[in-house]
């Protein structure tokens, strides 16, 4: 007999062409509708309150109280469009989400299964986000406007002012041409160590570039303030990280080294930063100790420092606790095979430490950025200022409430990509655990 | 070599951790070629004893001589000394980042100083020896325990070492596994590489060694020929734990 070769066979296609290839018109139908609705409600709120405008001018002299530049807005979240739109997805959604529960469990395959939960439970949002919205249209939403989504402040003091930045353009090419040459530079370095192509090398300097033709715009031109104040929450946490990561690696090795004289100021170091709080720390040497030894540093040179110097003590116990993490098989086959001890560091331990580090210290970046707002406490010049110095500066000129919530979207905007950067990132290191808890 | 013609001599070592008193006293000659066999129970210090020989663990009381060196003499370059020793460990302990290649290139370049080229042409060698030369690319995650222990071994040979150490390099293994390890084992004692081997295999213990040693509680309670402690345990407590173990 001939035993045939087996067949040739092409993985089975997992893709959304197999999702939807399974789907009944039943499966199809609820999460279309649940698809519908919830775009119904968001896109139907939206045109509503646009309808009315979201902000507006006020005539000269007339008070807060008979006007507010809010008034539009309070206006659209009052009308009767807008009631309308949440009533009907209150409604339609409801009839969504009775007829997934009903029917879910009768579907034939996973997929069409899936389809209808997830159909039930946009819907289901859907109609949350408009009993939200029609609890919220019952209190007194013309208080609430006035103080808190007066949206034209966010972009006060001036937009993009061309003739700046016509003077400047020089000055701007230069930060442009500069930012390439570094970043060019140090990836050329990389490259030409990795034997990687020169495409790297000019993407990097590309995006450098672009980078830099941004920074220049915002420096030299007369921009929102709140953007010159996101500038200074980047630069303050791009340098204290920089001086803090690579100082917490230092201390870390330190704390691990077996001679006492060599651990000892390394902890008293790190328990001293971690057992005072920042907000002293700060206002100690920007108000005391700097000024008391006459060193000549500005403010936001303290500000980094400070921020550096703590992060170091912080970023060395994660760095401390990845190392500890390896078997300490690790560093004794490594010296088995006549590796010294820092051979063994730089080429064993660190490469597999420095993976799992990785998550937790872009976590002590986030909180970094965010404790930048504590600098506000230094007297720094409206050109140094951070988001929630900004803030605070338009609260106390206005005091409109707005101001705060220009500062939350300020700093929500730089630490979210960096939430979903450490999200991505534990996700590829993870193990398939969600698939068995989920 | 040395004078007295023993690769590696232990004299009067003693070894504490904290109160506890793990090796009571050894002495011990190695000569070239020789395959000496530790057996023992559990906790009698076996492991302590092997990690003495270069010093991974550094005795508490006593000396150690490699190749007529002290390695206990704290002005040796230990480093130097180690790259003459091979150990491999019940563990494996490949570098988990580094494929089977770069686990053995590392310590060639680094600490040998050979170009990349004759790194990588001795790596590859070393892999064919104990017949892997299809995974020279693969990480360890990629490769079955017994694969492993092999790449394990063909790093230390490739430093060409003058002796080697082995502890317990098949108790983490499943039964089939155990099988491959051991007979690259056998074909390196027979090429005439000096050997300490820590183990339970018995069967492998009166085939390959060329002296059996018994420990108990830090001490080497009996030695003698494999066969002859084996058949004929002169000490109650080696008949007792050899009662156990066949
Ligand atoms: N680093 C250490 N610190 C403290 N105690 C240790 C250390 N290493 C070993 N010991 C102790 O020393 C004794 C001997 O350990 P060793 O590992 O040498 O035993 P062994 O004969 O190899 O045992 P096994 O067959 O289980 O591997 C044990 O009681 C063990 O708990
Ligand atoms: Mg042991």
């Amino acid at each position: 007999m001939v035993a045939t070769a087996p067949e040739t066979m092409s993985p089975p296609d997992r893709g959304i062409r197999w999702f939807l290839a399974k789907q009944t018109s039943w499966s199809r139908a609820v999460l279309g509708s649940g698809i519908a609705v919830l775009t119904l409600y968001i896109v139907g709120a939206i045109a509503v309150l646009t309808s009315h405008g979201w902000t507006g001018t006020c005539p000269e002299g007339v008070t807060r109280l008979e006007c507010s530049p809010s008034d539009p807005l309070a206006a659209g979240l009052k009308s009767d469009g807008l009631g309308l739109v949440g009533m009907v997805t209150v409604v339609l959604g409801s009839v969504i989400v009775a007829a997934a529960i009903a029917s879910w469990k009768r579907m034939p395959n996973r997929s069409a299964r899936e389809a209808v939960i997830s159909g039930g439970v946009l819907a289901a949002q859907a109609v949350t986000l408009s009993g939200a919205l029609l609890w919220f249209r019952g209190t007194d939403i013309d208080r609430f406007a006035r103080n808190f989504l007066n949206i034209s402040l966010i972009g006060q003091k001036t937009g993009l002012v061309w003739d700046t930045v016509v003077d400047s353009i020089g000055s701007i090419a230069g930060v442009m041409l500069t930012w390439a040459a570094v970043v060019a530079g140090l990836v050329g370095v990389y490259a030409w160590l990795r034997k990687t192509g020169p495409r790297l090398v000019i993407y990097s300097a590309l995006i450098a570039a672009g980078g830099g033709l941004v920074w220049g715009l915002i420096s030299v031109a007369s921009v929102p303030s709140f953007i010159r104040g996101a500038q200074n929450t980047l630069v303050l946490s791009g340098a204290g990280a920089a001086l803090g990561f690579s100082l917490g690696l230092v201390l870390a090795l330190f704390t691990m080294s077996k001679r006492r004289v060599v651990r000892a100021p390394a902890r008293i170091y790190i328990n001293f930063f971690r057992g005072t709080p920042l907000i002293w720390q700060i206002m100690f040497a920007g108000v005391g100790f700097v000024p008391a030894l006459r060193l000549d540093l500005d403010m936001y040179t303290i500000a980094i420092l400070v921020l550096g110097l703590n992060l170091g003590a912080y970023s060395s116990e994660v760095y401390r606790a990845g190392i500890q993490s390896l078997e300490r098989g690790q560093i004794e086959a490594s010296r088995t095979l006549g590796l010294s001890y820092f051979q063994s560091m730089r080429y064993v331990i660190m490469p597999q430490a420095i993976r799992r580090v990785i998550p937790p210290l872009l976590n002590e970046f986030v909180i970094l950025i965010k404790d930048t707002s504590l600098v506000s406490v230094l007297g720094l010049t409206i050109a140094q200022k951070e988001l929630l110095g900004i803030g605070r500066d338009i609260y106390s000129s206005s005091f409109d409430a707005t101001a705060w919530l220009g500062a939350a979207a300020g700093y929500l905007i730089i630490t979210l990509p960096m939430i979903g950067i450490v999200t991505i990132v534990e996700k590829r290191m993870r193990s398939g655990l969600t698939s068995v808890i989920g | 070599m040395n004078s007295d013609g023993t690769v590696v001599r232990l004299e009067g070592i003693h070894k504490w951790f904290g109160d506890l008193h793990v090796l009571r006293g050894i002495d011990l000659k190695i000569v070239p070629k020789e395959v000496v066999v530790l057996i023992g129970p559990s906790g009698s210090g076996k492991s302590t004893l092997l990690r003495t020989i270069n010093v991974l663990e550094e005795p508490t009381e006593g000396k150690v001589f490699f190749d007529g060196v002290e390695l206990t003499d704290i002005r040796t370059d230990l480093n130097r000394a180690r790259t003459h020793m091979g150990m491999v460990f019940q563990q494996f302990n490949l570098f988990p980042h580094l494929n089977a290649t770069d686990n053995i290139t590392l310590a060639l370049i680094k600490v040998l100083k050979l170009s990349k080229d004759e790194a990588t042409t001795r790596a590859h060698a070393e892999l064919e020896h104990v017949g892997l030369s299809d995974k020279v690319e693969s990480y360890p995650s990629q490769l079955s325990g017994g694969q492993q222990q092999r790449v394990a071994i063909a790093r230390s040979l490739a430093m060409q070492p003058k002796m080697m150490l082995f502890d317990e390099v098949t108790s983490a293994l499943d039964p089939e596994l155990i099988g491959e390890v051991l007979g690259v084992m056998q074909d390196l004692a027979s090429e005439g590489m000096t050997m300490v081997v820590v183990t339970h295999e018995m069967g492998f213990a009166g085939r390959v060694g060329t002296r059996l040693l018994f420990m108990d509680d830090g001490v080497i309670l009996e030695e003698g020929l494999p066969p002859e402690v084996i058949n004929n345990p002169k000490h109650t407590r080696t008949q007792a734990f050899l009662a156990e173990v066949l």
